[in-house]
């Protein structure tokens, strides 16, 4: 039996060994996992002076809570609000407690609220 | 010389279907030979094929191959003598012997679908961890050989019967094994891919290889290269031609 | 190159060969994977990053918050009870604070009225946040004019407008006179919202805190830390409900991933015992199958979490938004700086890559007890 090494001619056209791609996907992809990392620290490093803005705005204004969800006063201030206000403010906004992800407001009743006002 | 010593095979051993395959078998083969086990299917033949390949274990009796028919890393493992009694190996020896000693060809050719046959050639060469080169080199030259270098990266789903024969000879070559074990080789060839066969054992034989055959095929035990013919049936060795 | 890696690489080859045979399927369990840990993903950098976020801002929050409460609900404070809370040992400084919440009906939104105790503007001046200026279209030099409780109209003229890299904090204040605001709202004199109080030494802040409710038993004191911690709470609990969503949806994913990989075809067992014929180890056979779970599960990670990395950083979690406003009007335009623990990616690795690896391998233990004959009996 022979053992020696084919002609090029042969090799030119065989298929290609597929281990190859698949490992360049995962360096690639554990590469990239880390430039993520990198990245997050860099931009970290960068952003940390534009948090004093807000931070020094806070200690000057007295501020308790961050302006993140401005639709009821529990929401916007949920630091100062009353324990489980969640049920006393709104007849419907129950979205403070698990349940109300689950449900929607009825649309009369949005209405309603806005009329009263 | 492979040699077989009061070799007894049972299935389902002390339940209802319990069979017998193969009792009390003796006998011996002798290297560079082609040796033919004819019978009817349900004879033990085949069941005595994957015994002396190592696939199986006997339930009783012993297995030996003499005369460095173990070879590299397996013969080191059980201490380096020129015979081996096979039997009594563990699990992960006869793996390393069948990857060394045997060559299998079997009836339904049994070549993985879907992937290429450059890469079914491969396949016996992969848990060796040879370089992939090397592996890619000998698989191209079998392929070669053959005459199959074009089909290299076709997938195996796409060869002609004569083609997927050829292929499947190419990987149990692969190693390149002192012993061809086939099981009825020519079961699904017509007559000329059957005969093309036959000339490929020729070819084999004059390289220096053992090849043990099981068959009813006339073409392959009335063939002018076989030296030997064992007749099988019921599980026993009934005459001996020559 | 040592033997293994070699060995490992060609196995490998075999494993990408037997992925690729059945490109469809195993691309959308690919692209499913993915978008699971890119929403398990999203959720946790939007939620960990929030919560540092907030901590670092709130760090000079004040230290205590004196509340009254009046059957169970914060009501207006009397302005005295800082005096009370002064004479406290321990308490360097405590001054009632004014603010409140005016629904504007033109805009449709809540603003939160401010008298700063320092610099306040003077008369009928204001100073707005950016969400104001940019629902109510006023800018410097505009009146805006906003409805008391009598029912009639004051006016204000915008003096100034707060720092755009604020208004995380500052995007729906309007800061406004001591005299402007009890007059808009009707706010008694000698009552205030509530009192803020900062302390000799934060060590003693809980026994002061104690003390104020000793001596004003209708107050409750509201600490820094507690505010901190609400926000922790806030996201921790609108994270967990989506991550518990999605591990059910990701548990669903294991199952399945488990079904499919235990059960093994009449072809597969045909493969295997053809592989263990040729010489292949049950390792061999079961590192194919490891192989497999990496290969799948590692890519789906690496590009779900690169993913929710740049949806959440590069995107301010543009997805997650109409879940994160709800019916606020006025939303904070703000760039989430990533604060990225290594531990949370750790968890999430384990939450998802292992069990998917395990649920590839375990059953491939099945293989061990394919015979190599098995091929010769068919």
């Amino acid at each position: 039996m022979t053992r020696e090494r084919p002609d090029k001619k042969g090799g030119a056209r065989l298929p290609r060994r597929k281990s190859g791609p698949a490992l360049f996907l995962l360096g690639a992809g554990a590469l990239l996992l880390g430039l993520m990392f990198a990245h997050a620290g860099l931009q970290r490093r960068a952003d940390m002076p534009l948090l004093e803005s807000p931070a020094g705005m806070v200690g000057r204004l007295e501020l308790t809570d961050l302006c993140l969800f401005t639709e009821a006063r529990y929401t916007r201030h949920p630091s100062q609000a009353d324990l489980h206000s969640a049920f006393q403010d709104h007849p419907v906004a129950l979205e403070h407690f698990p349940a109300g992800s689950m449900g929607r407001t009825p649309s009369g009743l949005r209405r309603l609220h806005a009329a009263l006002d | 010389m492979i040699r077989l010593q009061n070799v007894r095979k049972g299935f389902n051993l002390g339940k209802s279907n319990e069979f017998v395959a193969v009792s009390d078998v003796t006998m011996a083969m002798e290297e560079k030979r082609v040796t033919v086990l004819k019978g009817p299917s349900g004879s033990g033949k085949t069941t005595l094929l994957s015994l002396i390949g190592c696939m199986a274990r006997p339930t009783s009796g012993r297995i030996t191959l003499e005369n460095g028919l173990v070879r590299n890393g397996a013969l080191a493992a059980v201490g380096g003598a020129a015979d081996v009694e096979v039997t009594s190996l563990p699990e992960r020896f006869l793996t390393e012997i069948r990857r060394q000693t045997f060559g299998f060809i079997f009836q339904q050719f049994n070549l993985v679908k879907g992937i290429s046959v450059l890469e079914n050639v491969m396949l016996p060469s992969y848990p060796t961890g040879e370089k992939h080169a090397v592996v890619r080199g000998r698989a191209m030259a079998l392929l070669e050989m053959f005459g199959l270098a074009e089909r290299a990266s076709a997938r195996v789903e796409w060869l002609s019967g004569g083609e997927a024969q050829r292929v499947a000879i190419a990987r149990a070559l692969m190693n390149d094994p002192p012993v061809l074990i086939a099981d009825e080789p020519t079961a699904h060839l017509d007559s000329k891919l059957s005969r093309e066969f036959l000339e490929i054992l020729s070819r084999l034989k004059d390289q220096g290889k053992t090849a043990i055959i099981a068959s009813h095929d006339p073409l392959v035990f009335e063939a002018g290269d076989v030296d030997r013919v064992i007749a099988v049936r019921d599980g026993r060795i009934e005459d001996e031609a020559a | 190159m040592p033997r293994w890696i070699e060995k490992t690489r060609s196995i490998l080859d075999f494993t990408v060969a037997s992925l690729l045979r059945r490109k469809g399927k195993n691309f959308s369990l690919l692209v499913v994977y993915t978008l699971v840990v890119f929403l398990l993903g999203s959720v946790l950098f939007l939620t960990q990053a929030m919560k540092r976020e907030a901590s670092l801002i709130l760090k000079n929050a004040p230290e205590m918050v004196v509340q009254r409460l009046l059957a169970g609900r914060y009501e207006p404070i009397p302005a005295v009870y800082a005096a009370t809370i002064r004479e406290i040992r321990g308490v360097m400084s405590a001054g009632p604070r004014l603010w409140g919440y005016y629904y504007d009906p033109a805009a449709g939104a809540n603003y939160t009225l401010l008298v700063p105790r320092e610099d306040a503007p003077s008369g009928e001046k204001i100073v707005v946040g950016r969400g104001v200026s940019g629902s109510r279209r006023i800018f410097q030099g505009d009146i805006v004019s906003f409805r008391g409780s009598d029912g009639a109209d004051r006016n204000f003229t915008v003096a100034d407008e707060l720092s755009h890299e604020s208004e995380l904090v500052s995007s729906d204040l309007i800061l406004m006179s001591e005299a402007g605001f009890r007059d808009l709202f009707g706010f008694p004199a000698g009552l205030a919202t509530d009192i803020v109080v900062s302390v000799r030494n934060p060590k003693e802040l809980l026994t002061i805190a104690r003390k104020v409710v000793e001596r004003l038993p209708d107050t409750r004191p509201i600490l820094r830390e507690e505010m901190v911690r609400t926000y922790d709470s806030v996201f921790d609990w609108r994270g967990g409900i989506v991550i518990v969503l999605v591990l059910m949806a990701l548990l669903a994913f294991v199952i399945l991933a488990w079904e499919k990989a235990s059960g093994l075809s009449a072809d597969e067992k045909r493969e295997i015992g053809v592989l263990k014929a040729v010489g292949w180890e049950t390792a061999d056979v079961t590192a194919v199958k490891a192989c497999e779970g990496i290969v799948v599960s590692f890519l789906s990670f690496s590009a779900g979490l690169l993913a929710a990395y740049a949806h959440v950083f590069f995107f301010s979690a543009r997805l997650f938004a109409p879940a994160m406003k709800g019916w606020s009007v006025l939303y904070p335009d703000f760039r989430i700086t990533p604060f990225i623990d290594p531990y949370q990616v750790a968890v999430l690795f384990f939450l998802t890559v292992v069990p998917y690896t395990v649920a590839t391998i375990v059953p491939s233990w099945r293989a061990a007890i394919i015979d190599p004959d098995s091929v010769m009996r068919s």
